[in-house]
């Protein structure tokens, strides 16, 4: 379960605008055009600035360490004030005397009329790396602090700071294993978000809880609360993925293995590369479901780059429903029992059993026009008392529930398979391609609608009447396909 | 102890030596008393106020409510049976840490499972199942319950039939009968797809029953579109499904015409 917490600290987006230069200023420095970044955000209302100022710690979060923290501190805020001493008394002493020669240089670059936003980015400065130094003690105290102090601030742009912070808040709880503990904090952060309808922080939250019920199994109270709670248009692609594939898991274990397999599979494409241990994590729940489902997985599935390895447990057992064998099957259970009960998977792979007996008995049927029941269960390797009466009853079931095609003589004892119908003379064919034409349709739709034209690029300097005819044919075009959407398929 | 537990102490025992004498009716009626009297304790769920009696009060409330499960059994009500399960439920999560394990808990856990079984419930089978750690699978009760399921599922009737021998505990016989109901009409839904037709004393054997006249009953009022003849069973074949001769003009042309506006506007 824990893979996918790194998700959102492997992000590939580089800082576009602000690429470190060759020269590499130092971290302080780095530290401090971020908190400019901030400030001319909170001023002039950009949310994208503040994004873009997150993005940027992520990269230097590697870098950060005591000095540079208390000297960017010292800069941040007045020394002595009620922030500082808060913020400083989070920050492990350290007898290093370089820390003279930063404080000498940090003479106030900034104004020191503190705004709410660079404190609330301090706090999740000193979080991140608290956590990053495992201290998650500290950690878990500093986060509280910092969630106390939200919930009296009010302004959109530290939304998007703050739901950063929910994350590391969740992740700091997580690490010392107390997730229990803070879900009626996140229950009432999320009924505040909201009512203010800040929709980055509500689906911040929503995940951090469906994270939190999933963690203890509360797959029940997981999916009332998904079910619920408000959806919209999804802001950040990563809380989207881990949406889909928490949705994904509880659709799983409810049974409702075709919408289970579309998340599952839709959270592992969407997901950033860099993010290994998210995909890898989807492709293990994903191969399931469709085994459950009767599908057989590709072999390009299990060779996927740097995958091949985690999910070698997944290509046996697969190996063993597509083979149909009962005896194969229980041997790779066995085996990988210990990697099946660490991902969580344990009860779904008991679910199979019932799919490789599926599968051995559509072969059988396949290969034989007329079998006796006997050979049936000794093929299938049936143990049980009474193997033929086992047998009958479950290729009845099979028949019933039309996984064959086939009838049984009861007096000999025999089942007789059917011929397969043409499956060419039937609708199937055009409705198979009429849902993938339909997919290719979405995709592109879709792709276009996601499309973000920056505002004042330099590349192409176009008069502002010009602009606004091109946004106004942008949104008739985008309000056209919106329109469309409803009624079509 | 406060006079408040002993009062309601005093009540439950007189409802347990109900319950022995079999007297339901009175059960039920110093049940609603209990009920009413435990809202007076303020540790007990949601609340969880940590009084200095908690952990007694906890147990009491905890032994209350098993008992009204299995009342509700003996009574075969259902639905006060999940009423009963549900409120007894917080006591086996949420306040673990509190009190020391019951050892009633697995097999209530397991006559719930059961009952969702019966009610063909499996999504939510599974749901209760995941909330189970891997010790818990290993118990008797529980384990009774999963394999039934799965027997269940792949369609092996004689080994659920069979299971009704080997109950870990009295209650589950109630639920067990139930269960041998679903799994005739089961049997019966599965002969009438795999078999042209049967003799009389196979179907008998097949549905359970220990006397032809038992089957004909059952036909007659289950399944009337089957016809019986010279002792043999004849089961009305669902009509094959022919090839699609026609083709779909209408959804066709929608098809198409709406690739070529898609079409249209990425080009």
């Amino acid at each position: 379960m824990t893979q996918d917490v790194e998700m959102k600290e492997q992000q590939p987006t580089p800082a576009p605008a602000n690429p470190v230069s060759p020269t590499s200023p130092s971290v302080l420095e780095q530290l401090k055009d971020i908190s400019a970044l901030i400030e001319t955000g909170a001023y002039t209302r950009e949310v994208r600035r503040i994004m873009r100022a997150i993005r940027w710690t992520i990269q230097i979060r590697k870098k950060l360490n005591v000095s540079v923290l208390s000297a960017f501190l010292n800069s941040a805020f007045v020394p002595g004030s009620e922030v500082h001493s808060r913020l400083a008394a989070y920050i492990p002493k350290e007898d290093d005397q370089d820390m003279e020669v930063d404080i000498g240089t940090s003479v106030t670059l900034l104004s020191k009329h503190s705004l709410p936003e660079i404190e609330i980015y301090c706090y999740l400065l000193v979080l991140i790396f608290l956590i990053d130094q495992k201290r998650y003690d500290e950690a878990k105290a500093c986060s509280s602090a910092s969630i106390a102090r939200i919930k009296n601030l009010n302004r959109r742009t530290i939304d998007v700071l703050a739901s950063r912070l929910y994350f590391y808040y969740s992740l700091s709880y997580e690490l010392t294993g107390d997730l229990a503990e803070i879900r009626g904090t996140l229950l009432a952060l999320h009924r505040t978000a909201t009512l203010r309808h800040d929709e980055l922080g509500q689906e911040t939250l929503l995940n951090l809880l469906l994270r939190n019920y999933l963690h203890y199994n509360l797959y029940d109270k997981a999916e009332k609360l998904r079910s619920k709670a408000p959806r919209f248009e999804a802001h950040s692609n990563q809380q989207f993925c881990r949406y889909l594939f928490y949705l994904g898991k509880i659709r799983t274990i409810q049974l409702e293995y075709t919408d289970a397999k579309e998340s599952l599979l839709q959270a592992a494409r969407k997901a950033p590369v860099s993010a290994l241990g998210f995909r890898i994590l989807c492709n293990k729940w994903a191969v399931i479901v469709r085994l459950l489902l009767g599908e057989i997985p590709e072999r390009t599935v299990f060779m996927q780059k740097g995958m091949e390895k985690a999910l070698r447990p997944y290509f046996e057992l697969t190996n063993a429903v597509r083979i149909g064998d009962l005896e194969l099957f229980k041997t790779v259970a066995e085996k990988f029992a210990s990697a099946f009960s660490s991902d969580g998977t344990n009860n779904l792979i008991v679910r199979l059993r019932h799919n490789v007996i599926r599968t051995g008995l559509r072969n059988i049927s396949i290969s034989y026009s007329k079998i006796s029941l006997a050979d049936v269960a000794k093929k299938l390797r049936l143990d049980s008392p009474n193997p033929i009466a086992d047998a009958e009853s479950i290729v009845a079931k099979a028949i019933r529930d039309g996984a064959i095609d086939a009838t049984i003589d009861h007096a000999c004892g025999w089942m007789i398979s059917k011929e397969t119908g043409d499956i060419y003379s039937t609708n199937e064919p055009q409705i198979a391609f009429n849902s993938r034409i339909a997919f290719c349709l979405n995709m592109h739709n879709e792709a276009v609608r996601a499309l973000r034209f920056p505002p004042n690029s330099d590349k192409e300097k176009e008069s502002a009447e010009k602009r606004r005819e091109r946004q106004q044919q942008e949104q008739e075009l985008a309000k056209h396909i919106a329109e469309e959407d409803d009624d079509e398929f | 102890m406060d006079p408040r537990t002993t009062e309601v102490s005093q009540l439950f025992e007189r409802f347990k030596a109900a319950i022995l004498r079999k007297d339901f009716d009175t059960c039920t009626k110093l049940l609603s008393q209990l009920k009413i009297a435990l809202t007076g304790f303020k540790s007990l769920p949601p609340s969880f106020e940590k009084t200095p009696n908690a952990v007694h009060e906890l147990t009491l409330a905890r032994d209350i409510y098993e008992h009204a499960v299995v009342l509700s059994v003996k009574i075969e009500d259902q639905d006060a049976f999940e009423r009963h399960f549900f409120q007894l439920k917080p006591y086996y999560t949420d306040a673990s840490g509190r009190l020391p394990p019951s050892p009633q808990e697995y097999p209530i856990l397991g006559l719930n499972l059961l009952r969702l079984l019966v009610q063909n419930r499996i999504a939510e089978f599974h749901t209760e199942l995941e909330l189970l750690s891997a010790s818990a699978l290993e118990n008797p009760c529980i384990k009774h319950a999963v394999e039934l399921e799965q027997s269940f599922m792949e369609g092996a009737y004689n080994r659920v039939l069979t299971a009704r021998q080997t109950v870990p505990h009295e209650t589950y016989v109630y639920f067990m009968d139930l269960l041998a109901k679903t799994v005739r009409d089961e049997i019966a839904g599965c002969s009438e797809k795999a078999y042209d037709s049967l003799s009389v004393n196979d179907a008998r054997q097949m549905l359970l029953y220990s006397s032809d006249k038992e089957v004909v009953e059952y036909i007659k009022e289950e399944h009337p579109e089957w016809e019986i003849k010279n002792g043999f069973v004849f089961f009305q074949r669902a009509k094959e499904s022919v090839p699609c001769k026609e083709i779909p003009s209408l959804q066709l042309i929608n098809q198409t015409l709406s690739y070529a506006r898609e079409l249209e506007r990425i080009v």
